[in-house]
């Protein structure tokens, strides 16, 4: 029961790892460099960075963060141009510098994700702002991702119509650490033509 | 040849205009966070008819408002986000101010800067050595609320007796040795519960931008009880280590509050006890002046004045 109190100590979330904004250094050298002046949060159009308060301990404390659910990150990159410390490198706003992004990966549950219980949903194709290529569809409208090239925006995750959603954005550390319990085949949806049980 | 003595202006002036240009600069804070709502507008609806719509008429008049002066540059939404920041990192109009206790901080950590952000520090770092202190009373918001708590802290002194209790100038210096540890351990975001101004930056951004209510009041409050209960604008004299630090550059600062000695009365030591900074205009003490003009209110004979440093030579002591 105490447990989860333990990652409110100053060093128990150490190993937290959090989905920054576009163009972020890998972590360690992000916490060197951002000052937490909140300049990022207060550019974004899309509102989607806040400030971290104290509930991800001292670490953290006023750094920029984006929880995908409820906001994803559009990608326009006006963060990337205000920030004073360079903790997020500049970046343009093409389809080149979107790709280039590397924030996190999208990885979906199968098991709960509509279109590959064959209900036909799609929705989250539609938010990618790489379709075609970080996001492909196969069979009933079932998301496949590429994990090479997923910017990790978010705006997936965001737009998921199922709750709790099917798919969720990974920091990129957390990525690179687990990415082989993460990182697999998606299956077939079942056939349409199955005849569905009574 | 003699120079001709340059009088800025009056004490009751000076006083007067440092709060109005604190004030000015919480404006200037919430307008920036308010900022964030108009990009929001300006890209989700970009058309004030939706804004009212949506969020009501107060909205519209603000989004209006802001839209016809961003409209005089090419794109609206650009020149708005070229604003951002809060008082420990800010940018007006694409002109980057840095704090100097934040390129300390990162100096410790990553050895490195960015060319913008040391730019940021001519600013600062140019007023500090010409004007001294002059950051803590006419730019420090933080420094207004101790302002008031000052004046109440004189109100309860009729009825309690509160000790007036000294530190030396080694706390201060002590809390940037400290803050820079805690900050090379964690995160540079600690500053903004040592702070008082970054704090005061940190409420107000997550009051209006964010809607919700930040943990830095905590160390607001704490230090408000200071200054209510330790002694007058206590924070700003033994605490902030950004007061402490542009005292030290400004210490050979060309303005200054000049004495004429041959007005002054032996017994009468008025300024030195209203002074916020404890600072001893009588003994022509320059270093850590603010020039917050509450001496020269006080003085009798007005003889303290406002001016340049090397001017102090027409006036030799008796």
């Amino acid at each position: 029961m105490l447990l989860p109190l333990l990652n409110k100590l100053p060093f128990g979330s150490r190993l937290k790892r959090l989905l920054r904004p576009p163009g972020a250094l890998p972590a360690d050298a992000f916490a060197d460099a951002c000052i937490g002046c909140g300049q990022c949060a207060n550019v974004c159009p899309n509102k989607c960075i806040s400030l971290q308060g104290l509930d991800e301990g001292l670490e953290n404390l006023g750094m920029p963060v984006i929880s995908a659910r409820s906001k994803g990150c559009l990608l326009c990159m006006a963060c990337t141009v205000v920030c004073p410390t360079g903790a997020l490198q500049k970046t343009s706003s093409d389809e080149d510098g979107m790709s280039s992004v590397k924030m996190g990966v999208a990885v979906v549950s199968f098991d709960v994700c509509y279109s590959y219980a064959g209900r036909t949903c799609g929705v989250c194709y539609r938010a990618c702002p790489l379709p075609g290529k970080a996001m492909r569809l196969g069979l009933m409208e079932t998301p496949i991702i590429d994990p090479n090239q997923c910017t990790g925006c978010g705006l997936c995750e965001q737009s998921c119509v199922h709750m709790p959603q099917a798919i969720r954005v990974l920091p990129i550390e957390e990525w690179n650490k687990n990415k082989e319990a993460y990182d697999i085949p998606p299956p077939l949806p079942p056939s349409p033509f199955a005849r569905s049980k009574k | 040849m003699q120079l001709k003595e340059i009088k800025i202006g009056h004490g009751k002036r000076l006083i007067f205009s440092s709060i109005i240009s604190r004030i000015v600069v919480i404006m200037i804070l919430c307008a920036l966070a308010a900022l964030t709502d108009y990009n929001n507008q300006k890209l989700a609806y970009n058309n004030a008819r939706l804004v009212e719509m949506s969020s009501g008429s107060t909205s519209k008049f603000y989004y209006e408002t802001a839209d016809r002066f961003f409209s005089l540059h090419k794109e609206p939404l650009q020149a708005s986000q070229k604003n951002a920041g809060m008082t420990w990192s800010i940018r007006l109009m694409g002109v980057p101010f840095t704090d100097p206790i934040a390129a300390i901080s990162v100096l410790v950590r990553r050895h490195s800067m960015e060319t913008g952000f040391a730019l940021g520090l001519l600013a600062p770092l140019s007023m500090a050595l010409l004007f001294g202190r002059v950051f803590c009373s006419y730019i420090c918001p933080a420094s207004l609320m101790f302002f008031f708590i000052s004046r109440i802290r004189k109100l309860l002194l009729r009825w309690f007796l509160f000790p007036e209790w000294s530190a030396g100038k080694g706390l201060a210096w002590g809390v940037l040795a400290g803050g820079l540890a805690v900050a090379s351990i964690f995160s540079h975001g600690v500053w903004s519960l040592i702070l008082p101004y970054f704090a005061i930056g940190q409420t107000v951004f997550h009051g209006l931008a964010m809607g919700s209510l930040s943990f830095t009041v905590a160390s607001l409050v704490i230090f408000a009880m200071l200054d209510l209960f330790l002694g007058k604008q206590f924070t700003c004299r033994y605490v902030c280590p950004t007061g402490r630090l542009l005292g030290f550059i400004g210490t050979h600062s060309p303005a200054a509050i000049r004495r004429k000695a041959s007005d002054c009365l032996e017994p009468c030591t008025n300024c030195q006890d209203v002074c916020p900074m404890q600072v001893n205009p009588k003994l022509d003490e320059t270093v850590d002046c603010s020039m917050c003009g509450e001496c020269m209110v006080v003085c009798p004979t007005q003889c303290l004045s406002l001016g340049w440093r090397h001017t102090l030579q027409l006036h030799p002591k008796e």
